[in-house]
């Protein structure tokens, strides 16, 4: 490379960069960049309000779904390819994250990345009738492929090598430290986040979304449908699996639950929740989930019936997400607080 | 002057119709040429033939010598073949910017966006098409006339050698089509070959000096647009139609 694209290219960077210290500057003006930033504060400062293993393991679970959602919104939200499958991803790296720590002593976080890894694998491999199928055919496909899985572990003819009904158990959690948990599963929900955002923004991103609003047309344009659509399987499965494993080491084991299509329901209905193409709203989805779910703890069958109606509202009104009146109503009185 | 697209003996049936039917002809490089025909005459299916939406059963197609019947679409773009719709089609979420970008993005788009950086490049071609001052709004809200042009962008995002424009001029005023017509003109001045649809003869009579005429999936005739239009068994196609002039 001469001198003179070396340089060229040097103040493209530095162009780049401050154009997006402007974009962070702006966001952070905005009212959901501000709820954000009070929101992650806030998320930063709950260990000092409590150290109780229980509710930090709330906080923790709402996490780690957080990341689940979010992936499941990558692929529906940004590429249109709806799957009602995620669990397959979640399930299976956290099968194999607790099988690399129980039986190979593995630390956590290398069995964790080979777990995300196995499941991009499965991203590969369920993103294939992708190829072929659209809309309700793709979700109904990925949805059998996953009961597929689900039937599989649980086989009893499987169990000496999936483990049968009772799966892996004793996996140590990540840090006998709950305060420590706490913050590790905070990184890594912000830095998913933050990769799937910025994914979402780069120039993948804009093909990813061309497929979303007219797949011939992005054919027209060149692209080559195949090659995106796997990639798009293959981040969401990832994140997934990180979602997986995460989940598996919380509970401190894994049993073939995970591949129910409650799982992915509950992915679904998360990303819905906070708003479909936003990655952060998946979070706001979360929160609200594990909350709600909390108050009505006393009354399980209370919780499946709220969980029934919000599936309901979901699939009625999903497409700006349930929350985003809520999100209005509520600048409303932040303007009002303001006396704007 | 090479030729640019061959096509011969090409059939298309849907069932028992005949949508194409033994269609032949050629195209040189740097032709600006005409497809004309009623309406269900199989211009549109000829276009989807060429461009590898649909695969014919019989035939063959040859962009620049090379055999590309039955190619995955986007490969056939990649070669250089870009086209538009008769129905107008946009990414409806992304921004005009962003709908060419994707273009720009096609790994034949990429080779020249690469010198320049793909927004650039983006920006450089809605220019073209008069679109640059609405760069960052999505396609939703614009006029008819404006997705038409968006349209021609997003085909030129691939940097194409041969463009098929599918009655680019269906649903505009008198004055929109004007304006598509200089743009269209320009991009055959700038060495694009241009091969059009129009089922209204009267919009290509002064625009391309060549024209074949179809009519229920035949070839019919090839020639000026004042020997088609006294052609007879082209004026019996349109008549009582009352669109040879229209
Ligand atoms: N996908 C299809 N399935 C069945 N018939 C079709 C299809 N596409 C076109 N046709 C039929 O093929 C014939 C030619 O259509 P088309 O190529 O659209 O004509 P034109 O573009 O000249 O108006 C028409 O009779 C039309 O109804
Ligand atoms: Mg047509």
């Amino acid at each position: 490379m001469s001198a003179k694209s070396l340089s060229k290219g040097k103040g493209r960077v530095k162009k780049k960069l401050s154009g997006s210290k402007s974009y962070l500057l702006n966001w952070s003006k905005t009212f959901r960049g501000r709820l954000t930033i009070i929101c992650l504060i806030g998320l930063c400062l709950i260990p000092l309000l409590t150290q109780n293993r229980y509710y930090l393991g709330i906080f923790i679970t709402a996490m780690i779904f957080s990341i689940f959602a979010a992936s499941w919104d990558f692929l529906a939200g940004f590429t249109g390819q709806v799957s009602f499958g995620q669990a397959i991803f979640f399930g299976i790296s956290g099968y194999i994250t607790s099988y690399f720590i129980r039986y190979l002593y593995l630390p956590w976080w290398a069995s964790l990345l080979i777990g995300s890894l196995v499941g991009v694998a499965f991203g590969l491999l369920i993103g294939i009738p992708a190829l072929r199928l659209k809309g309700p055919y793709l979700g109904l496909a990925t949805m059998v492929l996953g009961l597929i899985m689900f039937y599989t572990f649980l086989n009893v003819k499987f169990e000496p090598w999936l483990g049968g009904s009772e799966g892996i158990s004793k996996i140590p959690q990540i840090s006998r430290n709950a305060v420590e948990t706490y913050y590790i599963h905070l990184i890594f929900m912000i830095t998913s986040f933050l990769i799937l955002i910025w994914i979402g923004k780069s120039k993948m991103g804009t093909v990813f979304k061309s497929i979303r609003d007219d797949d011939i047309g992005a054919e027209a344009s060149g692209i080559n449908l195949t090659k995106y659509k796997l990639i798009a399987f293959m981040i969401s499965a990832f994140f997934a699996g990180i979602a997986g494993g995460l989940f598996a080491m919380h509970n401190r084991g894994v049993n073939p639950g995970v591949f129910q299509p409650l799982y992915s329901f509950y992915a679904i209905v998360m990303a819905s929740l906070g708003g479909i193409a936003t990655i952060s709203g998946s979070a706001l989805g979360s929160y609200f989930f594990w909350f709600a779910a909390e108050l009505f703890s006393e009354w399980p069958d209370v919780s499946v019936f709220i969980f029934a109606i919000i599936l309901i509202l979901v699939i009625r009104f999903a497409e700006h997400g349930i929350l985003k009146p809520v999100l209005e109503r509520l600048k409303d009185i932040w303007d009002l607080v303001l006396g704007k | 002057m090479g030729v640019i697209l061959e096509v011969k003996n090409l059939t298309k049936k849907y069932g028992g119709l005949t949508a194409v039917n033994d269609f032949s002809f050629e195209i040189k490089r740097g032709e600006f040429i005409g497809l004309i025909g009623p309406n269900g005459a199989g211009k549109t299916t000829v276009f989807n033939l060429i461009s590898g939406f649909q695969r014919p059963n019989s035939g063959t197609i040859r962009f620049d010598g090379k055999d590309i019947t039955g190619m995955a679409p986007y490969k056939i773009v990649n070669l250089g073949v870009a086209r538009t719709f008769q129905l107008v089609r946009s990414f409806k979420l992304l921004t005009l910017l962003d709908n060419i970008s994707v273009s720009c993005l096609s790994s034949r788009g990429k080779k020249v966006a690469k010198g320049h950086g793909v927004d650039e490049y983006a920006s450089t071609i809605l220019a073209s098409v008069g679109l640059v001052d609405k760069a960052r709004i999505p396609p939703i809200i614009l006029p008819h006339g404006d997705l038409r042009k968006l349209q021609i962008g997003k085909a030129l995002g691939t940097n194409p050698q041969l463009l098929l424009l599918d009655e680019p001029f269906s649903g505009l005023s008198h004055e929109e089509q004007d304006v598509i017509t200089d743009l269209i003109i320009k991009l055959h001045d700038d060495g694009v070959t241009v091969f059009m649809t129009g089922h209204v003869l009267r919009e290509l009579m002064h625009l391309v000096p060549r024209v074949i005429a179809m009519h229920q999936g035949k070839f019919i005739m090839d020639g000026t647009p004042q020997e088609v239009a006294k052609n007879k068994i082209v004026l019996e196609a349109y008549l009582g139609k009352g669109e040879v002039f229209a």
